[in-house]
Parts: C-alpha cells; sequence; structure tokens
C-alpha cells in the first residue's frame, strides 16, 4: 500500500484503496482488530488534546493508521454531536497541518531521513483541486517560493475573516483576480480544505440496515467512552479573575516555559492555551499575557480562536489525569493533592486569597 | 395616483412591452420571477415565487401584465417556484452590486437635480468598476441603468457565483474599503540582517496608494523646490526637516520608492504615505449599497424592463459604451417620445429629458409623451382628460 495513505488517509486515492481492498470494516470491529482501537484512539485524542496523531507511533502499522481513518469516521457519526464533529475535523486537519509541513520542508528529494516518500506541496494542491488555482510567484532571495497568488474565488470559500485582520480581504494584495498570501497562509488554506473534507457527510445514517445496527452494537462501549469524554467536557467553570500567581503549578510552568522556548509541543500548548480560555481570557489578552514570549502571535490567536467554538463554549483544559499522561504534570504542592483539575485547583486557590487584583487590570493600571 | 393615470400608464406600458424584444438572463428557467403589478392604493404587493414556467413566455407575459415593475433573482434554484426559499434549493447567485444616489456620501438627495445624482452615480460606478476589473479581474460583468436613481452591475463569473453571504461581505468591505488597516498598508521586509519598511505595492488598497504617491513624486520632481516644500508641509505633522527629507528622497532616490521602499524619506514619509492612503480610499471606494450584495436571495430588476417610478427603461450599457451613456437620454423609451399628452401637474416643476429642459406649471400642460409618464410615474402629476 501507498505509505502517504496511511499518512492523509482523506485523500480520495485512501479511501479508494480502502473502498478496492476487501477489508470489511465490520470484521474489524467483530475480531477487535488494532485499527479499531487507533480509530478510537483518533477521536478520544480530537477531543481531549486537538490532535489525531497516535500517542505511541511505533504501535501501529501503516494499515492500521488507513483503516482507523474510516473507523473512526463511523464512531464520530455513532456519538452523534454537533461539537464531536467539529473538534474531530478540525483535529485531523491540524494534525495533517503538521505532517504535511514536515513533508514539504523535507526537501526536493521527496525522502526524508527515515527513506519514507513525503507528499509535495503539489500533490496536495493537486489533491484538494487547487492546481490551476495558486501560483508560486518566483523566489526572489529564498530558495524555494515564499509567497503565492491564489485566485480570488478560492481565497474567500477557504479563509475565514474570523481567523484574524490580516485575512480579511481588505487588508489583502488584491490584483488581477488573484489574492497574495505567504507560505504559512497556504498551508493554513490547505488546513481549511482538509477540515472540509473531512467534515463533509459526517455524522452519517450507520444503522438503519442489519449490518449498520449490528457495526453500531459492537461499537457500544467505544461510543459510550466517548460519550462521557464529550459530557467531561462539558463541564465549565465560571471563573473570570486572572491571577498568574495562582495558577496551578502545572500552568505556571509551562506559562514559563512558553515565555523562555519558542516552542511548546502540541499537547502543552492546547493545555495552556485551554486553561487561560478557561479562566475567561479573550484572545487579545492570552497575546498580551505572551508579550514576551518567543511565541508567534498568530499561532497563539489561531489556537485560542480553535479552543472557543461558535457557541461560545470552550474547550476543557485538561484534568490532572491527563496533564499527568503527558508529563505536563510538575511541582505538585499540598493543593494538588486535593484536587483532581487544575481549574479546580485554581478556583481553590481563588477562593483562598484576600485582595486578588486582577492581571488584566493591573496592566492597564501600568500602562496609565 | 387615480384610476385614469394608472390605466394610462399600465396601457403604455403594454405598448412598450409589445413593441420589445426582452432579453432574458442566462439561466432564466432557473431565476425567480417576480413583479408589481399596477394596483390601487398606497400600498405595493410584490408577486413573487414564480419560475418562467409559471410565467409562460417571458415576452407574453411583460405584453400582458404590463407590470409596474418586473424583477427576476440573482440566484439559481433548483425550483424557483417554491413558496418557501428553503423549498427552493438554492444553486448559486450572480455577485450583484448597487450603487443608488441615495448613498452617496457627498450628495444631499434634497437639494440634488435628479440628473446631478445621475452623473454623480455615474461617477461611482466607474470607480466600482475599476476595482471589479483590475484588482478581481472580473470578465462576464453587465452595467445596468436601474431606470431609478443608480446602477447595477451583475457579476457572472463562473469563480464567484457559488460565494456565500459572507464571502460576499469580504467583497463589500474591499470595494468600500470597511475595516481597512491603514498600518498594515506597510509591511518590514527581511533582507539579510537588515529589515526595511516597504509599501505592499502588489495589490489591493496598497498599490492604490503606491499608485498615488507616485504620481505625487512625479508632480514634486517637477516642482520648485520651495513650492514642493510648502505642499508636504501643508501635512499635519510634517514640519521644515521632514518635508526636506521626503522631497530629497524624491528627487535622488524615485527608484526606492518605485519599489515601494517607504524607509528612505524617514518618519515623515511613512506619515505622507497614511495621509495619502486615506486620500485614495476617499476618492476610489465606491459606496454600494452592501445588502444587495450580501443577500444571495435578492430580487433585481430586470433589464429591458421600464421603472415605474420613472417611466424610464432599465438598460443594459454596453461597457465600452459608458462614456457616452447618458440615462436621461438613452433611457427614454423610444415609444414615449413621439407624441404629446396633457397632464395635470401637482406643482410647477422642471424635468431635464431628451437633452431639454421642461417647464411645468402647476396644473395642465401639453408634455412631451415621456416628460408625461415620468411626472406621473413619480406621482407628480396626474393624467388630464385630452
Amino acid at each position: 500500500m501507498n505509505p502517504l495513505h496511511a499518512r492523509y488517509p482523506f485523500f480520495d486515492a485512501a479511501r479508494e484503496a480502502v473502498e478496492a481492498s476487501d477489508v470489511s470494516l465490520a470484521a474489524l470491529v467483530a475480531e477487535s482488530a488494532p485499527a479499531v482501537a487507533r480509530g478510537r484512539e483518533r477521536v478520544e485524542r480530537a477531543l481531549r488534546a486537538g490532535t489525531t496523531a497516535p500517542e505511541d507511533p511505533g504501535e501501529w502499522s501503516p494499515r492500521d493508521e488507513l483503516l482507523s481513518y474510516p473507523i473512526a469516521r463511523i464512531l464520530v457519526s455513532l456519538v452523534d454531536s454537533a461539537a464531536a464533529v467539529r473538534k474531530y475535523a478540525a483535529a485531523e486537519a491540524a494534525t495533517a497541518h503538521e505532517r504535511f509541513v514536515t513533508d514539504f520542508e523535507a526537501g526536493d528529494d521527496g525522502l526524508r531521513s527515515t527513506g519514507r516518500r513525503a507528499a509535495s506541496l503539489d500533490e496536495f494542491l493537486d489533491e484538494f483541486g487547487l492546481d490551476d488555482e495558486v501560483t508560486a510567484e518566483p523566489p526572489t532571495t529564498a530558495r524555494r517560493p515564499e509567497t503565492f497568488r491564489v485566485g480570488l474565488g478560492t481565497y474567500l470559500r477557504l479563509a475565514d475573516a474570523g481567523w484574524g485582520e490580516r485575512w480579511r480581504l481588505v487588508n489583502r494584495e488584491v490584483a488581477a483576480g488573484a489574492v497574495r498570501i505567504e507560505r504559512e497562509e497556504l498551508y493554513r488554506l490547505l488546513e481549511e480544505a482538509v477540515r472540509r473534507r473531512v467534515a463533509e457527510g459526517l455524522p452519517f445514517e450507520v444503522r438503519g440496515s442489519a449490518g449498520g445496527d449490528r457495526l453500531a452494537e459492537a461499537l457500544e462501549p467505544e461510543i459510550e467512552s466517548l460519550r462521557e469524554l464529550l459530557a467531561d467536557r462539558g463541564r465549565t467553570w465560571r471563573i473570570d479573575t486572572v491571577a498568574p500567581e495562582l495558577f496551578p503549578p502545572c500552568m505556571k510552568h509551562l506559562l514559563e516555559r512558553a515565555r523562555r522556548e519558542a516552542e511548546l509541543e502540541a499537547h502543552s500548548a492546547f493545555a495552556l492555551t485551554a486553561f487561560l480560555t478557561g479562566i475567561g481570557m479573550d484572545t487579545d489578552e492570552i497575546v498580551e499575557l505572551y508579550r514576551d514570549s518567543p511565541l508567534d502571535e498568530e499561532a497563539i490567536r489561531y489556537q485560542t480562536e480553535y479552543l472557543r467554538d461558535e457557541t461560545g463554549s470552550q474547550y476543557a483544559s485538561p484534568s490532572c489525569a491527563t496533564m499527568q499522561a503527558y508529563g505536563d504534570c510538575v511541582n505538585r504542592d499540598d493543593r494538588c493533592e486535593t484536587i483532581s483539575h487544575p481549574m479546580t485547583y485554581y478556583e481553590a486557590a481563588l477562593a483562598d486569597a484576600d485582595g486578588v487584583v486582577d492581571w488584566r487590570e493591573r496592566a492597564e493600571e501600568s500602562e496609565a | 395616483m387615480d384610476d385614469r393615470t394608472r390605466a394610462y400608464l399600465q396601457g403604455r406600458f403594454g405598448d412598450y412591452y409589445r413593441s420589445v424584444d426582452i432579453v432574458a438572463p442566462p439561466a432564466a428557467g432557473d431565476r425567480e420571477w417576480g413583479h408589481i403589478p399596477w394596483t390601487a392604493g398606497t400600498g405595493t404587493t410584490m408577486v413573487r415565487h414564480q419560475s418562467l414556467l409559471d410565467l409562460g413566455d417571458l415576452g407574453d407575459f411583460l405584453a400582458r401584465e404590463a407590470p409596474r415593475h418586473a424583477y427576476f433573482s440573482a440566484a439559481r434554484y433548483a425550483d424557483p417556484s417554491a413558496s418557501t426559499m428553503d423549498g427552493k434549493g438554492w444553486r448559486e447567485a450572480d455577485l450583484v452590486f448597487d450603487l443608488d444616489a441615495d448613498h452617496l456620501p457627498a450628495i444631499d438627495p434634497e437639494a440634488t437635480s435628479y440628473g446631478g445624482m445621475l452623473v454623480a452615480c455615474k461617477d461611482a460606478l466607474r470607480r466600482l468598476l475599476d476595482i471589479l476589473e483590475t484588482d478581481f479581474a472580473f470578465e462576464d460583468l453587465e452595467v445596468v441603468f436601474s431606470g431609478g436613481r443608480g446602477y447595477h452591475v451583475h457579476v457572472r463569473d463562473d469563480g464567484v457565483r457559488d460565494l456565500d453571504s459572507e464571502a460576499r461581505r469580504e467583497i463589500v468591505d474591499y470595494v468600500r474599503a470597511v475595516d481597512l488597516d491603514f498600518d498594515g498598508l506597510v509591511t518590514t521586509v527581511q533582507t539579510g540582517t537588515t529589515t526595511r519598511r516597504t509599501l505592499r505595492t502588489e495589490g489591493g488598497w496598497g498599490r492604490r496608494t503606491h499608485e498615488a504617491l507616485l504620481e505625487l513624486v512625479e508632480e514634486l520632481r517637477a516642482t520648485d523646490e520651495q513650492d514642493a516644500l510648502d505642499r508636504l508641509r501643508e501635512l499635519d505633522g510634517i514640519g521644515e526637516g521632514r518635508a526636506t527629507t521626503i522631497l530629497g528622497a524624491f528627487r535622488r532616490n524615485p527608484d526606492a520608492i518605485r519599489a515601494g521602499n517607504v524607509e528612505v524619506g524617514g518618519p515623515g514619509l511613512r506619515m505622507l504615505v497614511e495621509s495619502i492612503a486615506r486620500e485614495t480610499v476617499e476618492r476610489e471606494t465606491a459606496p454600494i449599497d452592501e445588502p444587495v450584495t450580501t443577500d444571495t436571495k435578492r430580487l433585481i430588476r430586470l433589464p429591458g424592463s421600464l421603472h415605474g417610478g420613472t417611466g424610464l427603461r432599465v438598460t443594459r450599457i454596453d461597457r465600452d459604451a459608458l462614456d457616452e451613456f447618458d440615462p436621461l437620454v438613452d433611457a427614454v423609451p423610444d415609444r414615449f417620445t413621439g407624441g404629446e399628452i396633457r397632464i395635470d401637474a401637482r406643482a410647477e416643476t422642471a424635468v431635464d429629458l431628451l437633452g431639454e429642459r421642461t417647464k411645468i406649471e402647476a396644473g395642465e400642460n401639453t408634455v412631451r409623451e415621456c416628460v408625461g409618464v415620468f411626472l406621473m410615474a413619480r406621482g407628480d402629476a396626474e393624467k388630464a382628460r385630452e
């Protein structure tokens, strides 16, 4: 099989490969094949950490990876919640984004040191029917093109004005029916194309035929645990005070690392941003809090917007268990022994503290 | 409007429709059709949710009904005659722009003549077309005089018909420069270890600003030094020192400025750029009516039909003939230019049509038919007995 299909299972050719093979998804489920466990992990990680990449990449064969995608789609359909579909599609797209950046940056020979064939930008454009819509400007100083022109209609279809001021058409260089974008921005548009492809047709009706009913029944335990995960996420805290000195040790640590190093691992950045969003900070305030860090403002903005869905509810920040699983639970103190969620820690710390001045007001005072 | 006037206008509209061939828009069968009949009373009731199948042949329908106003949808539907919007099955819609003299910022509708408003509106139309053609490179454009106070542009290029309302709003905001980030027009370019502030000249409002800046460069290079400095010092925040630096850059380093480099003229040049950007926006935006463009299910006047509020023809304008187009001549239906009729005017007024001014006394007048139709359609006169 084509190893690219395992990496990008939403490609048309990957779907065709699954269809053409004699693999029966029902049989996989019946025999609890690894692809089923991996499919469940895809959805679980999508809801928990905003990624569908495996926690342990060595555990799964390319075949498991490829087949886990249609399984994940069945699971998401059975969970049957708009939030699950939205988050799943966004997570598949974010994961694809990480992967294609790695692939595109791997160089022109198309081979990484591991010998795995990397996808090229042209292949991706082709996959989404964008080959005629995106033109590279000849590179001036760099070795490869850093600026592209994308057809006006395509730009407007993919870009979302809500991503920030610079995505507004009015702030773009538009000429001769094309919009000028940077390489990273092209990647963002590709991610959106992936998100839409993944979301297309979700959720679909699994039940309704004898085979479908049997499948749904066999997957009941998986569905149950995914629903619990969603419900768990449903808990929101009514906190709207920002006092960084009262943050739980794990969040203090992450914030400090974010200020010191440019790159937090995806799950750590997710945990921190979800926590900050959860205590009532808006995008501008989070950007301001990171002000002195080397983190890219656009990346912070993007992640913050992503964590907030249209209904205004938020992605819950990970529990202590999840923080421990990722090795982000550090410097435990006495209060940590009494709680199971960083938010609960912070809630209690706020309740115990006297005369807390919100950091946002402090910021305003220092400006005045 | 009294019964006699209404019957007269409906009859004459019918005569007009029998004498012309109305060219239907593309995919006419997939569109919703609507019209407002000549009913008594002040209320207007639009008959809509009709398909071409309901109407029968378009020409026959217009000749038979002689409606007061006739419309078709910008949208194409699976089932255009379904009675609910959801039931119609939206497929795509032309991208429509509407310029209305009522919305021109510099025009006071109370104080400006009808002709004056239309002239101002045509200027706005030229600015709109410049953006649509230069920046967006739209090719399938239909420019139409609305028969009333403005112009419509129907865009039917392949790449735009499926755009949703939000995407269309982005287009509107671009044309009107709404939320334009003036600071963002200048970007910092890194070359090796040095950075340089550069105007984004490759398109959009940056390119337009750059063109205006280059015009100023050429103009001031050809101007006597002291006059040029005085010109620059008219701007807030630019004193003698900054003006000298800017002019020095204009004279010694015009190529850098042609390449978009705004580092060369110091902070004064960057202030000048922002001020030019604001002037450019003022001069080159077109005040299009947003809801017309963002509403993907809107009904638009049918080109070739008559506007029931003026008796003028909703007129397609050949793109190359825009300069010569005079709505007060070219949109007057031939059918109404032959004879004279008697009307009873509410008040003294004057009408400019066909290149001549007709003075109207309060009470009965004998006028060219097009003048009479115009006044009656506007509600300023009634039909008098011949």
